[in-house]
C-alpha cells in the first residue's frame, strides 16, 4: 500500500516537473518556508505567497503573513517544528541557523537556499535569480528585478541635477525615543542614506551608541528617525523627549526628521525599498519632484 | 529535618518520574507520531530488523533521541554538581557559578561568538565545535583561577574562594558586557540565545564528550558521600572523622568544573537546575549525601527532560530557550517551598 502511493507520488513529481518546464509557472503545491523578513516580501512579490505555509519572526510584512504558522527567530529555529510542516524547501538567508539544525533538515530531504542579506543591488540580482530558479520561475523574477531597477534608478536620476551639495544626514535606530543607536558605514542605513543622495556624517563601522554631544558635534541636517516600538510622529515626538540635546541639531530645529520603517533596516534588501528611498530622498530634498506613485511604493 | 518519604519510596517516584520524563520526550513534538510508528522507530534506530516510515525513523533517530540524551545527561550532570557545591559550601543556596565555572565558560562562549568571525580560514563546519570548547575552556580556566586565589598554604580556605569567585564573576561579566558593546546586532542575538540554553539542534558529535563527563562523576562522585556527610558537621569535624579534607575539596572541585564546563559547552547556560534539584532533593530525603546524590541526579535528568519536552511544544513550530522554561517552573515552586517551610517554623 506504501509503496503504491510512493509510486503514484514519484509520477506526480515527474507529471508535474514536466509541466513546469513546459509552462513556466510556479510549481502549484510547493510548500516553502521564508527564514527572512525581506526573503518573504520578495516571495509575495513574486506571486508566491499561497505557497508560503510558514515564516519567521522577522516576517512581519506584508501583515499577512503574521497570520501565518511562526518558526520563531530565524537563527534559533527547530528541526522538527519545521518538519512537522512538511516543507519542500526552506528559504532563508545565511543568517538563519542554528547549522546543526540546517544539518537535520538537510539530511530529511528539506531543499535549503541561502539568499544574501547584504545591503546592495547586486545581492537584490542575485536573490531574485536564485527564487526565480526556487520557484521555477526565472523569467517572472528576472523582470521583478528590472522593475525593482527602474524604481530606483527614476530616483537616482531625478536626483543626478541637483544633489550638488549633499545634506548631512544620521539615522538614528532607537527604543521607544531611548538609547539611540547610530547607522555608520556599511550598515544597511548607510546604504539608503547614499541612494538618496545624502551623505551620512557618522563614521565608524555598523551601529553604535553615541554620546549626545557626539550627535551634537555632527551637526546632522537630517535625521533619519526609525524606532522600533513607535511609528511616525510618536516616534519623532519620544526622540527628542528622550535626547533632549538633539533639539538644537540644524535637523531638528527645520524640522527635518523624515521616519524610516526598522524592519528595512534588517535581514537584506526588501521590495520596499524603492519608495522608502525616494521618501528619504523627497526628505533630503524638499525641491525634488517625484512621481507619487513611486512614493507609494506602487509597483509600476 | 524528618525525611518527607521514606528512601525506597522516593526512589521508586524518581525511577517513575524519569521513565516517563523519557518517555514524553521521545513521543511528543510537533510532528504527530502514533505509539507504533514510534516503538518502531526506536526499535530500528537501537540496530532491531524493523522498518518505520523514513521521516518517523528519521526524527526519532536524529532528532529527538539525541535530544533526549543529551538532556539526561545534561540535566543529571547539573544536579550532581549542585549537590558537590552546596555540600562543599555547605550551604544550600550554592550553586556551581559560586567557582566560577558558568561565568568562565560565558566568557569563552562570548568570546568566541563576538571575535570567532575575524579569526577567518575556518571552515564554518567547526565553529559549533569552536564555540563548545572555548566554553569549555574558558569554564575550566576561570575556576582554575578562583581554586588558585583560595588556596593558601597549600589549603583550600572556602569562605576565601568564595570571595574570589563573585570578584572573577563580576570581572568576567564586565567583559562580557565589552564583548556586547563590540558586538554587531545579530551577534547579540545569538548571543542572547545562547545564554538562555537550548537543546536545540543536539547531535551525537556534541553528545559524547557530556556522556563521558557524566560518567566520570557518577563514578566519582558517590565515593565522597560519607565524606560530603562529615563535612556537614565542619571541616575540622570532618579531618577528625579521618575525611581527607583537601582531596575532597580538589576533586569536588574539578568534577564542578568538568561537569558544569561540559554542559553548558553542550546546551549553553541554562540555570536553576543545579540549585533547586538538590535542595528539593534535601527536602524530600534528608541531608544524607548517599541518598542525596543519586537522588538529585534522577531528579535534575528528569526536570530537564520535561522542561524540555515543553519548550518545544508549547509554542510550535517555534521553540523556547529552555533556561527560561526551567525558571519560569522552578522559581515559583522554589517560592512556594520556601512559604511553605516559613510557615512550618
Amino acid at each position: 500500500m506504501r509503496r503504491k502511493g510512493l509510486a503514484l507520488r514519484c509520477v506526480a513529481a515527474v507529471l508535474l516537473s514536466q509541466a513546469c518546464l513546459s509552462g513556466g509557472a510556479i510549481a502549484a503545491d510547493m510548500r516553502l518556508i521564508s527564514a527572512g523578513g525581506a526573503v518573504s516580501e520578495w516571495l509575495v512579490a513574486l506571486g508566491a505567497a499561497d505557497k508560503v505555509v510558514a515564516v519567521d519572526s522577522t516576517s512581519r510584512h506584508p501583515a499577512f503573513l503574521t497570520q501565518l504558522p511562526n518558526v520563531g527567530y530565524q537563527r534559533s529555529l527547530s528541526a522538527e517544528g519545521i518538519l512537522a510542516l512538511h516543507p519542500d524547501a526552506l528559504i532563508g538567508t545565511e543568517e538563519m541557523g542554528p547549522p546543526p539544525v540546517l544539518k537535520q533538515l538537510d539530511g530529511a530531504g528539506v531543499a535549503l537556499h541561502r539568499l544574501s542579506a547584504e545591503a546592495s543591488l547586486a545581492a537584490v540580482q542575485a536573490n531574485l535569480r536564485k527564487l526565480g530558479d526556487v520557484l521555477n520561475a526565472p523569467e517572472q523574477a528576472a523582470q521583478r528585478y528590472r522593475a525593482f531597477y527602474h524604481e530606483l534608478t527614476q530616483v537616482t536620476a531625478a536626483l543626478q541635477p541637483i544633489a550638488q551639495a549633499k545634506p548631512r544626514v544620521l539615522l538614528l535606530l532607537s527604543h521607544a525615543g531611548g538609547n539611540p543607536m547610530v547607522a555608520g558605514r556599511e550598515s544597511a542605513g548607510d546604504w539608503l542614506i547614499n541612494l538618496a543622495g545624502g551623505r551620512n556624517v557618522a563614521t565608524h563601522q555598523g551601529y553604535q551608541a553615541m554620546t549626545s554631544e557626539a550627535l551634537l558635534a555632527l551637526a546632522p541636517e537630517v535625521i533619519v528617525v526609525t524606532d522600533r516600538a513607535l511609528q511616525g510622529d510618536e516616534a519623532r515626538r519620544a526622540l527628542l523627549q528622550q535626547q533632549p540635546a538633539l533639539a538644537v541639531t540644524p535637523a531638528a530645529q527645520a524640522q527635518r526628521l523624515p521616519f524610516l520603517d526598522p524592519t528595512l533596516l534588517v535581514g537584506g534588501v526588501s521590495p520596499r525599498v524603492p519608495a522608502a528611498v525616494a521618501q528619504l530622498a523627497q526628505a533630503f530634498y524638499p525641491a525634488l519632484k517625484l512621481p507619487s506613485s513611486l512614493l507609494a511604493g506602487h509597483a509600476p | 529535618m524528618k525525611p518527607l518519604l521514606s528512601r525506597r519510596l522516593a526512589f521508586v517516584l524518581l525511577g517513575v518520574l524519569l521513565l516517563l520524563a523519557l518517555w514524553l520526550s521521545l513521543s511528543v513534538g510537533p510532528v504527530a507520531m502514533d505509539v507504533a510508528t514510534l516503538l518502531r522507530a526506536l526499535a530500528a534506530t537501537l540496530g532491531m530488523p524493523l522498518q518505520a516510515p523514513e521521516q518517523a525513523q528519521l526524527i526519532v533517530a536524529q532528532i529527538r533521541l539525541p535530544r533526549t540524551l543529551l538532556g539526561l545527561a545534561a540535566g543529571g550532570v547539573l544536579a550532581l554538581c549542585g549537590v558537590a557545591m552546596q555540600g562543599l559550601f555547605r550551604n544550600p543556596l550554592a550553586d556551581p557559578g559560586l567557582i566560577g565555572v558558568s561565568s568562565g565558560a560565558a566568557l569563552g562562549a562570548a568570546l568566541m561568538i563576538v571575535l570567532g568571525a575575524s579569526l577567518g580560514g575556518l571552515a564554518p563546519a567547526w565553529s559549533p565545535y569552536l564555540l563548545s570548547l572555548s566554553a569549555f575552556a574558558g569554564g575550566l580556566l576561570v575556576t582554575a583561577l578562583v581554586y588558585r586565589l583560595g588556596r593558601r598554604q597549600g589549603r583550600v580556605d572556602v569562605a576565601t574562594m568564595l570571595l574570589a569567585g563573585v570578584a572573577l564573576a563580576a570581572l568576567a561579566g564586565a567583559m562580557i558586557g565589552l564583548l556586547q558593546y563590540l558586538a554587531d546586532d545579530a551577534t547579540l542575538r545569538t548571543l542572547t540565545f545562547w545564554n538562555l540554553g537550548s537543546l536545540n539542534g543536539a547531535s551525537y558529535a556534541r553528545l559524547w564528550p557530556l556522556l563521558l563527563v557524566a560518567a566520570l562523576l557518577l563514578w566519582r562522585l558517590p565515593r565522597w558521600a560519607q565524606g560530603l556527610n562529615a563535612l556537614l558537621l565542619g571541616e575540622s569535624e570532618a579531618r577528625h572523622l579521618g575525611v581527607d579534607i583537601e582531596q575532597l575539596k580538589r576533586q569536588l572541585i574539578l568534577l564542578t568544573a568538568l561537569g558544569v564546563g561540559a554542559a553548558v559547552a553542550a546546551c549553553g547556560m541554562i540555570g536553576f537546575v543545579g540549585l533547586m534539584v538538590p535542595h528539593l532533593m534535601r527536602l524530600l530525603l534528608g541531608p544524607d549525601h548517599r541518598s542525596l546524590i543519586p537522588a538529585s541526579m534522577l531528579a535534575g535528568a528528569s526536570l530537564l527532560l520535561l522542561a524540555d519536552v515543553l519548550a518545544r511544544v508549547l509554542i510550535a513550530p517555534a521553540e523556547l530557550p529552555i533556561g527560561v522554561v526551567t525558571a519560569l517552573l522552578g522559581a515559583p515552586f522554589f517560592l512556594y517551598l520556601l512559604i511553605k517551610g516559613r510557615a512550618h517554623a
